[in-house]
């Protein structure tokens, strides 16, 4: 142990002896676990988006949208979940607790006074916060009622209490939604905006049938079905038979695209980790051809040294050193510097990773993890690519040493 | 007891089918407190037979014993530790660290002692003291003039109390006067009980010791040193 620790320390002292070759393997293993640390937090800040956005979601939840994929592309109609569809699904589903069926408005003009806003308005039944876990904080949820007897109140977002009713409470209080006049029975709590941007306190909620008939002209479809299951663990099934079941309805043969999409947690997580993954591989090769790199350099400039430096191999072996002590002794000068790297090469990544936000609206998270992985890999790089080198300083017979000095 | 003993010792190289012999069945013995001078011209051996006597090369037939130790059979990790602990060598190149000072390079046999010793620190300024370069520890050997750096070295071969002190050319790399001051104080040394072995080929060197040995062919012939004529009684007659 004595011996290793002076091993340490001679190590340490040429290190700092030679610093050319210091600079330049510090230098390459820093690019390299840069990047590395980069992946490492992109990836966590993805897989932790992914998350927060399926625990928003719900882990038990489902979304049927109307329109095909391909519908969507080229900008068709993408009404084709009707209400009749929703009331057969309810019948169909005794395991989905909640099924709640919205339709929306985006840029409806609403006034209270002379304030006026637009905003988003959502058709749905009273099953809606419940079904997105948000909480009414204020006044009261829709009632069944509501939804039946198709009557003008809603609920509204934080945004537009603020804009509309400023520091005044809005509960019972009446404003137009274009020219018909609601009545606020509650308000949604605060949410704040999503991962793409949009503002989710900028909403007002109301009975379907109040949006379909007397805002959108609509008496057949809705936009979207949002169902929560019982178990979520069985949502893979629920999803295949809520697929099957939907394809029965519209009528469509084999090889015919579905006229709808489902969406659950499961694709939350799939996308954000495709679109995350594209990012990781691209930056995992770069990353890790310039780790590659860094070793060779590293190799290369220590096979250099042990033969610069075989008189000191020489007179270390003479005056007692095993071939054991010089093989550490190189070993740690390779590992010490490509810890220094590493280390710098963390600090890189964090300085970059901001950029990376800024140009790609990139979720990137900095944790332990992503500095424990820089500091093995480094550490690695060293271990690797310094132990040829170090092997052959130990194998440098120190009589030819000697006398080659 | 005899400090070191070499019983018909060979060193054999194979270069194809060519056997070359470096030292033929040499019988030697070196006691405590002697001051050996070995000439010869190069490829005489007498570099061969420095390497067995330091340990870094072992017999290739016979027997060597150091402080009692065979040494014959020993591996590479046992020798290394004969080497840390009786044996101090200095180079015609001095082979100084350059990137430690004199101290730092006086206390580098230390590091590699099985047991450590305390009070390493004192004991190399005392030596660099001895070689009269106490106000030079912390230079680094590129501030130092070759005498110096060859002071440095003794300080160093010197730093484990080696019973043998083994230099190889230690004037080669340096002028007469730098050259003769060394070889006084490798005399004061041996004055003070050291055992030392000289390797060189210039009879200026040999004639500070008190016993030339001759290598040719790989054989020794022992004569007496022309200078210092100290009569070899405590000593006794070697054959080759």
């Amino acid at each position: 142990m004595r011996r290793f620790i002076s091993s340490l320390h001679q190590a340490l002292k040429a290190v700092r002896a030679f610093k050319l070759r210091a600079v330049f393997c510090i230098a390459s293993v820093a690019l390299g676990i840069s990047a590395i640390t980069v992946i490492v937090a992109a990836t966590e800040g993805a897989y932790r988006r992914a998350y927060e956005m399926v625990d928003r979601f719900g882990p038990d939840a489902m979304l049927v949208l109307g329109g095909s994929a391909e519908a969507r592309a080229i900008g068709r109609r993408d009404k084709t979940i009707t209400v009749q569809d929703v009331e057969a699904l309810r019948q169909a589903f005794p395991t989905a607790y909640l099924l709640v069926p919205m339709s929306s408005v985006r840029e409806v003009n609403i006034s209270y006074g002379n304030r006026r806003h637009q905003t988003r308005v959502t058709g749905t039944t009273e099953g809606y916060s419940r079904s997105w876990s948000w909480p009414v904080v204020d006044g009261r949820d829709l009632s069944e009622a509501d939804v039946k007897g198709m009557r003008n109140v809603a609920l509204i977002g934080a945004q537009v209490a603020r804009e509309l009713f400023a520091n005044t409470d809005p509960i019972g209080k009446f404003f137009f939604v274009r020219n018909v006049a609601v009545r606020v029975v509650g308000v949604l709590e605060e949410r704040g905006t999503t991962g793409a941007g949009h503002n989710l306190d900028d909403r007002i909620v109301m009975p379907i049938t109040t949006a379909m008939k007397k805002l959108m002209n609509e008496k057949t479809y809705v936009n979207a079905v949002r169902i929560r299951f019982l178990d979520a663990r069985n949502m893979g099934r629920y999803r295949q038979e809520v697929r099957a079941f939907l394809r029965q309805r519209h009528g469509l043969k084999p090889g015919q695209p579905d006229d709808f999409r489902l969406l659950s947690s499961e694709e939350i997580i799939r996308f954000l980790v495709a679109l995350t993954g594209s990012l990781v591989i691209f930056i995992g090769i770069t990353g890790v051809m310039a780790l590659v790199v860094a070793g060779f350099v590293l190799a290369n400039l220590f096979l250099l040294s042990v033969s610069e430096r075989s008189g000191e191999i020489g007179i270390r072996r003479a005056v007692g050193a095993r071939r054991r002590d010089i093989l550490f002794q190189f070993l740690l000068e390779a590992i010490a510097l490509t810890l220094v790297g590493g280390l710098l090469g963390f600090v890189l990544g964090v300085a970059a990773g901001p950029l990376l936000k800024l140009a790609a609206d990139f979720p990137i998270y900095f944790s332990w993890k992503a500095f424990a992985a820089g500091l093995i890999l480094s550490m690695l790089v060293g271990l690797i690519f310094g132990l040829q080198p170090a092997r052959r300083a130990a194998a440098v017979h120190p009589i030819q040493a000697i006398r080659s000095g | 007891m005899s400090l070191c003993v070499l019983e018909k010792v060979s060193k054999t190289y194979t270069t194809g089918d060519l056997v070359v012999y470096a030292l033929r069945q040499v019988d030697l013995t070196i006691d405590p407190g002697e001051f050996v001078a070995v000439m010869g011209p190069s490829g005489s051996g007498k570099t061969t037979l420095m390497n067995i006597l330091g340990c870094l090369d072992v017999p290739s037939s016979g027997r060597y014993a150091l402080a009692g130790k065979d040494v014959t059979a020993m591996d590479d990790d046992e020798l290394s530790r004969m080497r840390s602990e009786h044996i101090g060598f200095i180079f015609q190149s001095f082979h100084l660290l350059p990137y430690a000072t004199a101290l730092e390079n006086v206390l580098l046999p230390t590091l590699y002692l099985e047991r450590p010793v305390d009070g390493g620190k004192s004991r190399a300024l005392e030596l660099l003291s001895l070689v009269g370069l106490e106000d030079r520890a912390h230079f680094r050997p590129n501030q130092l003039s070759g005498g110096q750096q060859q002071r440095v070295a003794i300080a160093r071969a010197l730093m484990n109390d080696p019973e043998l002190v083994l230099a190889d050319e230690p004037t080669g790399a340096l002028d007469t006067t730098t050259a003769a001051g060394i070889m006084r104080l490798l005399s004061s040394l041996n004055e003070r009980g050291k055992t030392i072995v000289v390797v060189t080929h210039d009879p200026e060197v040999a004639a500070y010791a008190r016993r030339v040995i001759r290598m040719r062919d790989g054989v020794p012939t022992e004569q007496p040193s022309g200078r210092t004529p100290r009569p070899l009684t405590a000593h006794p007659p070697v054959t080759p």
